[in-house]
């Protein structure tokens, strides 16, 4: 296999990693806000199902809650999962990934002084728009390193799709290495996952810098 | 007439209670300070008063419209959606801390409220915000952010942030205690201006001899009750022995 | 931020669209396609099978093979990214004869069983070792005669199995070698593998050869068509122990009672072999030794 061919391959393996990437941060990131007011709730009911939620996503492998939510539907339903396996890996790195965002978000809206909301609350802001003009953006300038944490341990977690055999770059880069009987794909991939990164932190350190106009 | 009136307000934090029994009333353009010792239970009232705690007895009335009353199975009720709004824009408050938004500008900051919450024309809300921050001295400073500003800067900011809501009654809650003397001048200034304008104020202060300068009635409290109210001038020739005790402290100090 | 927030959903919707347009695969295969493929049918035997057929083989347009594309030369990518491999050509010639369309479908090894009873796949067709299997699988005819055998460095003063004592022996997870390694039966080679100072498991051969390679373990069990393969690759250094673990057969494994699919590509085999198909495919991946389909 040629170099140009054994790029072209990985390239296409890229693209579904970025899938998989862009897919899992779009949801996760509002489901984790979501289940962050759960985690906050002061219904006990809610908040334990949350706290529970949260514990088994963070204390089990990625890996084996992909393989969970891809073959339950048949193992419990014996519903046919053959076009199953792309939306499985987006809901199982979006659920797993809104337990962490959770947690990051309830340590921002906790740290926000509650001279905020008796501010917001004198000068007649409703609770949505207490939240939402005054809370949430200085709770998302507060964690944004954590989440630029998060998102780069994203790019390297989606290789984990390999388990359900979908074709992203770590897969490919494992078949190539089969047949070829050498180790130049995972260090291209290797190349490709870190300017992938490069990228993401540059993105993620713009963002700071943007949000850098106040303390 | 009577903007604000409290009757046998009662406030407990669990088994400690703060307020016992107090009742007080504020008229129109009147200047109401309130001191006392720390733990006094002077902000907590103040807080009481902006619904920022809720009280366990007694009644709030701002021009005539309850906010809060004791049923008669003695729960307390508050007055809720339009009505609560209403009564709740009748007053503003001026924190310790100050409390601006940081990510909003001093514009933003103070104009944000009168055009998304009161939803007032744009153009009539500026021209009173750049007035404001011109009555502050504050006016090339519209654009900066607050934590580009002095602490004195910052509350004269949250002071135009509260007027410029245009409440009938403006409290402050210690306005000076997070600030230098130096900067504190500066706060007792702008608000000694207001009450030139006979601006309705109540004022929770440790600085006594602007408590005296510019009240028009003083109450001290202690302990959670009311133990001397009256003007001024009496106040500070009081026989009362406890308010003799505190007020000496402070002459000892000054 | 509007700019970057539309930016962000454009680059979401491409995204998705791909992802979507290359995990489904259209089913284009016809009624006529099928019909042509039931009519070139020939024999008694085949005739009977495709009368008892139920309406799912007759509405089948699709037949998706799942394999494991780290397996030369049976399942692997090519050198044009392609998949391709003796038994993905093999299927591919009776998808031609039955007008179905091809899907491969690569899978996570360790999750065969899985993907084939719940439907991801219609087969497991892959170099797949039935010896053992007979109970979980319905399996086709065996088309290859194969074996386990231990690869070993040709400088490591290894000649038999009984060399191996005290050795580490690597072997792929899940694969039939392991299994053989582990089974105490009469067929099994559980005493031999006591011998080892350690069995590893690895997921994949390359890992299990570079360690080879390094000297971190010993031996590789698997099987012969794959040691000959990763023997030509790999050239010099390495060896296949002469004596083998056992003798087994490859064939295509289905859904226990899944006979009626079964049926048909046993009858495509058969055929597929009688008109020289299959030698012509034995020759082109060197495995001519090893395919037991033999023309009668």
């Amino acid at each position: 296999m040629t170099l140009s061919t054994m790029l072209v391959q990985l390239s296409t393996g890229m693209v579904k990693s970025m899938g998989i990437f862009f897919w899992t941060l779009v949801l996760s990131l509002p489901l984790g806000l979501f289940v962050s007011f759960g985690r906050m709730s002061k219904n006990p009911a809610i908040k334990n199902i949350v706290k529970i939620y949260i514990s088994v996503m963070r204390g089990t492998p990625l890996m084996l809650q992909l393989m969970i939510v891809y073959y339950s539907p048949f193992l419990l339903f014996g519903m046919n999962i053959k076009s199953f396996r792309f939306p499985a890996i987006i809901i199982g790195f979006t659920i797993n990934y809104a337990a962490y965002f959770a947690e990051i978000f309830r340590s921002g809206i906790e740290a926000m002084p509650v001279g905020q909301y008796e501010a917001a609350k004198l000068l007649g802001y409703s609770k949505s728009q207490t939240f939402v003009k005054i809370i949430l953006p200085q709770v998302i300038k507060h964690i944004l390193p954590s989440v630029t944490n998060e998102v780069i341990t994203l790019v390297k977690d989606t290789s984990l799709a390999f388990s359900l055999a979908y074709m992203e770059m770590f897969t490919i880069a494992k078949q190539i290495v089969a047949k070829q009987s050498t180790f130049t794909p995972f260090i291209v991939a290797a190349v490709f996952y870190y300017v992938f990164n490069f990228v993401v932190a540059a993105v993620m350190e713009h963002l700071e810098k943007k949000m850098s106009y106040y303390r | 007439m009577k903007i604000l009136e409290m009757n046998h307000i009662r406030k407990s934090f669990g088994d400690l209670e703060v307020i016992k029994d107090i009742s007080l009333s504020v008229s129109e353009g009147e200047i109401l300070s309130i001191i006392g010792p720390s733990g006094s239970g002077k902000s907590t009232i103040l807080r009481c008063a902006t619904m920022l705690e809720t009280i366990n007895g007694g009644e709030i009335i701002y021009m005539g419209d309850k906010a809060a009353y004791t049923a008669e199975n003695g729960s307390v009720v508050y007055a809720k959606g339009e009505k609560a709004r209403k009564i709740n824009s009748n007053f503003g408050l001026v924190f310790q801390n100050f409390n601006l938004f940081p990510h909003y500008s001093v514009m933003k900051n103070i104009t944000d409220a009168p055009l998304h919450v009161q939803k007032r024309d744009k153009a009539e809300v500026n021209s009173q915000a750049r007035e404001l921050l011109k009555k502050m001295g504050l006016l090339d400073k519209a654009d900066y952010y607050p934590c580009q500003l002095s602490g004195g800067q910052q509350q004269r900011v949250s002071i135009a942030r509260a007027l410029c809501m245009n409440p009938r009654i403006l409290f402050f809650d210690e306005p000076t205690s997070a600030l230098d003397p130096e900067l504190t001048l500066e706060i007792l200034k702008v608000i000694r201006d207001l009450a030139r304008e006979h601006m309705t104020m109540v004022i929770v202060t440790h600085e006594m001899n602007f408590a005296k300068e510019v009240s028009n009635r003083i109450i001290f409290m202690e302990k959670g009750v009311i133990v001397e109210e009256t003007t001024p001038d009496k106040m500070f020739s009081s026989d009362n022995e406890r308010t003799r005790e505190f007020l000496g402290k402070y002459h000892d100090l000054g | 931020m509007k700019k970057y927030a539309a930016l962000l959903a454009a680059v979401c919707l491409a995204l998705s669209v791909s992802a979507c347009g290359s995990s489904s695969s259209s089913t284009s295969g016809s009624a006529s396609g099928s019909a042509a493929g039931s009519a070139s049918a020939s024999g008694s035997e085949a005739s009977s099978s495709a009368a008892s057929s139920s309406e799912g083989t007759a509405e089948r347009t699709t037949f998706t093979v799942g394999f494991d594309a780290e397996y030369p030369p049976y399942g692997y990518m090519d050198d044009n990214g392609d998949y391709t491999g003796f038994d993905l050509e093999l299927a591919q010639a009776v998808c031609d004869m039955e007008g179905w369309e091809l899907v491969k479908t690569p899978v996570n090894w360790d999750s065969k069983d899985m993907e084939l009873s719940s439907g991801s796949i219609d087969c497991i067709w892959n170099g797949f070792t039935m010896n053992g299997r007979e109970d979980q699988y319905t399996f086709s005819m065996p088309y290859v005669d194969n074996s386990q055998v231990m690869v070993v460095a040709d400088n490591a003063g290894i000649d038999t199995l009984a060399d191996l004592a005290d050795k580490t022996v690597g072997v792929q997870a899940a694969s039939a070698a392991l299994t053989l390694l582990q089974d105490d039966g009469e067929e099994g080679q559980k005493a031999l593998a006591d011998t080892f100072a350690a069995l590893q498991e690895f997921p994949d051969y390359n890992s299990a050869f570079v360690e080879l390679q390094a000297g971190s373990i010993d031996a590789v069990a698997m099987d012969i068509g794959v040691a000959n393969y990763q023997l030509k690759t790999r050239g010099e250094g390495f060896k296949i122990i002469e004596e083998p673990l056992n003798t087994e057969q490859y064939a295509i494994g289905f859904k226990k009672g899944n006979t009626e699919l079964c049926d048909i590509v046993n009858k495509d085999l058969k055929e597929l072999t009688d008109n020289g198909t299959v030698a012509q495919l034995a020759e082109k991946y060197e495995i001519s030794d090893l395919v037991c389909l033999k023309a009668e």
